[in-house]
C-alpha cells in the first residue's frame, strides 16, 4: 500500500514530475503519528491533510501541484502588496514602502482557504524555494535591524516556503535539507528571543516560534521516515531527533504532542544508539532524577550549540533546584562557599552572588575573605521577575555563530 | 466514529459502545496513532448516557487495560495503578496471556510506588526481564539496575516502560544508603546516624559506579530534598547526619515526589 502525501491542490494542466516517496509503508513506522497539537488556527490545511491516509479511487488520480513561479514572490502578489504598501522593511527598494523588486520581495505566508484556488503560478518550484531559503537565512547576519524584526520576517517567509514544499509533495533529500535549515533557524531564534525578553512571561514571539519549531520538526521527522527505504540514515537525523527529547524534558509540564515513552517506541535503533541521542537521554535522566551536578556538567561538556539552545531554559530550572537543595538540606552552621557553588552551578562567581540575591538570599564573607552562602535563610523565595542571563562555564567555545 | 454515534443513541445497543471503544483502542495502538484515543475516551467518560457499570465485564477490563497503559505513558502513576489493578482483579484467571499483558505494565507502576512483586509472579507469567530490576531494588544494587536496563533496553523502549524504570534509580540509592546505615548500626549504634560521604563514595566505587565526590554530594542532597532520606548534610565535615527517627521513609504507595 503506497503511502501518499495527499495534497488537496491539484492542477489540471501540470503533469510534471512528482516525487512520490518510495515509502516504507510496510512497517507501521511510516505513519504520521507525531501530532503536536493542532493549536489549530495556525496549522495550514496542507499539514492537516498529511495526517490522513485515505486511499479512494479519485485520490489516486490526483497529483500534487507543480509550481511554476520563477520568483521568490509571485508577481501578482508583489504588485498587489506594492499597491497596498504592504511591504516589509527588507522588501523595500531603497526604503520606498511602495516599491519592491523581484530580488527583494518574498512570498508571504497565507492560509489557503481552499486548495482549488491555488494556482501553479503562485507556487514556487524546488530550485526557486532553495534560493529563497538561502536568501532569507542570509538576512540573519544583518546588523542593520533589531533581531526581532529580522526574525519576524524570516519566520513568516520560511513558513510560506514550508507550505510550498508540502503543497507540491516534495519529500526528497533536498526537502530534508531545507527543513533542517528551517528548524535550525527556529532553534537559534528560540535562544535569541529568550535572551531579549526580560519578563518571566514568555513573549508571544517566543511562543509562536516554539510552535512553528515543533511543526517544522514534525514535518522533518515525517520526511526522514518517508525516505527511509532510499536512504536510511541522514547525516544530521540523530541530532534533529534529539531535539524532540530535549523539548520534552519536563514531563510534568503540559504534554505537547506525544509523550516521550510513546515517541521512543518508534525511533529507529541506530538513532537511539547515536551520540546525540545518547546525550539527550542522559540529559533527560539527570533532569528527571534531579542530578543537577551531572546535568550541568554533561550539558557543558557534550551539548552541541543547537542542543544547548533548546535545553537552555532547563538550565536555569536545574540551577534553581540545586540552590533549593543546597539551601534546604545543608547544615545551618556550615555556610557554603560561593567558589564551590560556582562550580556546581557552572556559573561565574560574580553571577552566583546575583543569582542568590534573586532568590532572596544574602551572602557573607569569612575571615579569610572567602564569600559564603549561609543556608536555611528564612528569606528564601522564588524570584518574582524572570531571571537574567547568567554565564555558563565551559561553554564559551560554542558561542560561535553556526552556519545555516 | 459514526457507529459510535449510533450506539450512543439507541438504548439497547448502547452496551456495545465499550466493545467498540476497545476495538478502536486496539487499532490506534497498532497504527501508532495513540493520540486519537483521547477523543474516544472523552466520549465514554463524559457522556452521561453511558453508565460504566452497565457494560460487560470483559469490555471493562479491556478498557481499563488500555486507558491504564495510556496513564503509564503519561506517567500518572496513581491513575495507572488504579486502572491496571482493576483490570487485573477483574480479569479472567484462566486467561494467562491477558494477565501477563496487564502485569507487563502494572509491575513498573507498582515498582514506582515502592511495591515489589514476588519472584514466583515474575516466573509464572514469564516476565523475567523485570527480575534483575526487582533484585536491584531489593539490594540497593545500582550496577545491577543499570545493567538490567541496558540488557533489555530495546524491549523496554518498545513497550514504553523504559523511562519509568529508569526513574527507579533514586529508590535504589535510598536502599543502598539504608544498607550502609544498617551495617553501621550493627558496628556502633551510637554513631550510626552519621554517615561519612567517604563511606558512600567507597560503596559506589565498589559497585563500579564512576562518581566523584561532588556528584555523590548532589545525590545526597536530592534524596534529602525528595524526602527519601531524612536528615541534613554538613558540608565542611562531609557527613550526612540522619534523623534519629525513620531516616529512610517508605514511599507508602506514592511515587517519589518531584
Amino acid at each position: 500500500m503506497e503511502r501518499r502525501h495527499h495534497s488537496q491542490s491539484h492542477s489540471q494542466r501540470q503533469q510534471g514530475r512528482n516525487h512520490f516517496s518510495s515509502s516504507s509503508s510496510n512497517q507501521s513506522r511510516s505513519n504520521n503519528r507525531f501530532s503536536f497539537p493542532k493549536s489549530s488556527s495556525s496549522s495550514s490545511s496542507a499539514n492537516d491533510v498529511r495526517d490522513r491516509r485515505r486511499e479512494t479511487q479519485e485520490e489516486k488520480q490526483e497529483e500534487a501541484i507543480v509550481g511554476t513561479c520563477p520568483f521568490m514572490c509571485p508577481e501578482a502578489e508583489r504588485l498587489q502588496r506594492q499597491r497596498l504598501r504592504d511591504l516589509a522593511v527588507f522588501e523595500r527598494l531603497h526604503g520606498d514602502p511602495r516599491n519592491s523588486s523581484p530580488a527583494l520581495a518574498v512570498k508571504k505566508f497565507c492560509r489557503t482557504m481552499s486548495a482549488k484556488e491555488v494556482r501553479a503560478s503562485d507556487v514556487r518550484p524546488l530550485p526557486v524555494l532553495e534560493e529563497t531559503l538561502n536568501y532569507l537565512l542570509s538576512l540573519l547576519d544583518s546588523t542593520e535591524h533589531p533581531f526581532e524584526v529580522i526574525h519576524d520576517f524570516v519566520f513568516d517567509r520560511t513558513r510560506s516556503v514550508r507550505q510550498d514544499l508540502i503543497m507540491q509533495n516534495i519529500v526528497n533529500d533536498k526537502a530534508i535539507n531545507m527543513f533542517e535549515k528551517i528548524v535550525k533557524f527556529h532553534v537559534i531564534s528560540h535562544h535569541k528571543l529568550r535572551s531579549s525578553c526580560s519578563s518571566s512571561s514568555i513573549s508571544p514571539l517566543h511562543y509562536l516560534n516554539l510552535e512553528q519549531l515543533t511543526k517544522a520538526l514534525t514535518s522533518l521527522y515525517n520526511l526522514y521516515e518517508a525516505n527511509w527505504s532510499s536512504k536510511p540514515i541522514h547525516e544530521k537525523e540523530a541530532e534533529f531527533r534529539s531535539f524532540y527529547v530535549l523539548l520534552h524534558l519536563d514531563s510534568n509540564g503540559q504534554p505537547v504532542g506525544e509523550s516521550l515513552s510513546l515517541w521512543f517506541r518508534h525511533v529507529p535503533s541506530p538513532i537511539i544508539k547515536s551520540k546525540e541521542m545518547w546525550f539527550a537521554r542522559q540529559a533527560l535522566r539527570y533532569f528527571q532524577m534531579g542530578n543537577y551536578r551531572r546535568f550541568l556538567s554533561t550539558v557543558a561538556a557534550e551539548a552541541s550549540y543547537l542542543q544547548y539552545c533548546i535545553i537552555e531554559p532547563y538550565i536555569d530550572e536545574v540551577r534553581s533546584l540545586a540552590l533549593c537543595c543546597i539551601h534546604n538540606c545543608y547544615y545551618k552552621l556550615h555556610p557554603y562557599p560561593l567558589g564551590h557553588l560556582s562550580k556546581v552551578l557552572m556559573m561565574e562567581e560574580s553571577d552566583v552572588e546575583l543569582f542568590c540575591n534573586a532568590y532572596g538570599l544574602q551572602t557573607c564573607i569569612d575571615e579569610l575573605g572567602n564569600k559564603l552562602l549561609p543556608t536555611k535563610q528564612t528569606t528564601f523565595c522564588r524570584p518574582k521577575g524572570g531571571l537574567q542571563n547568567y554565564s555558563f562555564l565551559g561553554f564559551q567555545q560554542l558561542g560561535r555563530q553556526i552556519e545555516l | 466514529m459514526k457507529v459510535f454515534g449510533v450506539l450512543a443513541g439507541k438504548g439497547s445497543k448502547r452496551v456495545g459502545a465499550l466493545y467498540l471503544t476497545c476495538q478502536l483502542f486496539k487499532i490506534y495502538f497498532k497504527l501508532g496513532t495513540v493520540h486519537l484515543c483521547r477523543s474516544v475516551i472523552r466520549s465514554i467518560e463524559t457522556a452521561r448516557i453511558f453508565d460504566f457499570e452497565e457494560f460487560p465485564k470483559r469490555d471493562k477490563v479491556t478498557y481499563m487495560y488500555y486507558t491504564g497503559r495510556l496513564e503509564v505513558f503519561n506517567e500518572n502513576f496513581p491513575a495507572a495503578d488504579q486502572k491496571l489493578s482493576y483490570a487485573l482483579i477483574n480479569c479472567n484467571p484462566q486467561s494467562e496471556a491477558n494477565i501477563r499483558m496487564i502485569l507487563k505494565y502494572l509491575i513498573p507502576v507498582k515498582l514506582s510506588i515502592g511495591i515489589l512483586p514476588k519472584d514466583w509472579l515474575l516466573e509464572k507469567y514469564n516476565l523475567v526481564e523485570y527480575s534483575n530490576i526487582v533484585q536491584a531494588l531489593r539490594r540497593g544494587d545500582l550496577r545491577l539496575l543499570r545493567h538490567a536496563l541496558e540488557e533489555h533496553e530495546d524491549q523496554f523502549l518498545r513497550s514504553g516502560v523504559y523511562l519509568v524504570l529508569e526513574k527507579l534509580e533514586l529508590q535504589v540509592y535510598q536502599r543502598l544508603f539504608k544498607k550502609i546505615y544498617i551495617i553501621q548500626k550493627q558496628k556502633d549504634p551510637s554513631k550510626a546516624h552519621q554517615m561519612k560521604l567517604d563511606v558512600i563514595v567507597k560503596a559506589l566505587k565498589w559497585l563500579e559506579m564512576d562518581m566523584d565526590v561532588d556528584e555523590v554530594e548532589c545525590i545526597v542532597a536530592i534524596l534529602i530534598h525528595k524526602n527519601l532520606v531524612k536528615g541534613y548534610f554538613a558540608h565542611k565535615s562531609k557527613v550526612v547526619v540522619l534523623s534519629k527517627q525513620d531516616p529512610f521513609p517508605k514511599l507508602n504507595g506514592k511515587p517519589v515526589n518531584s
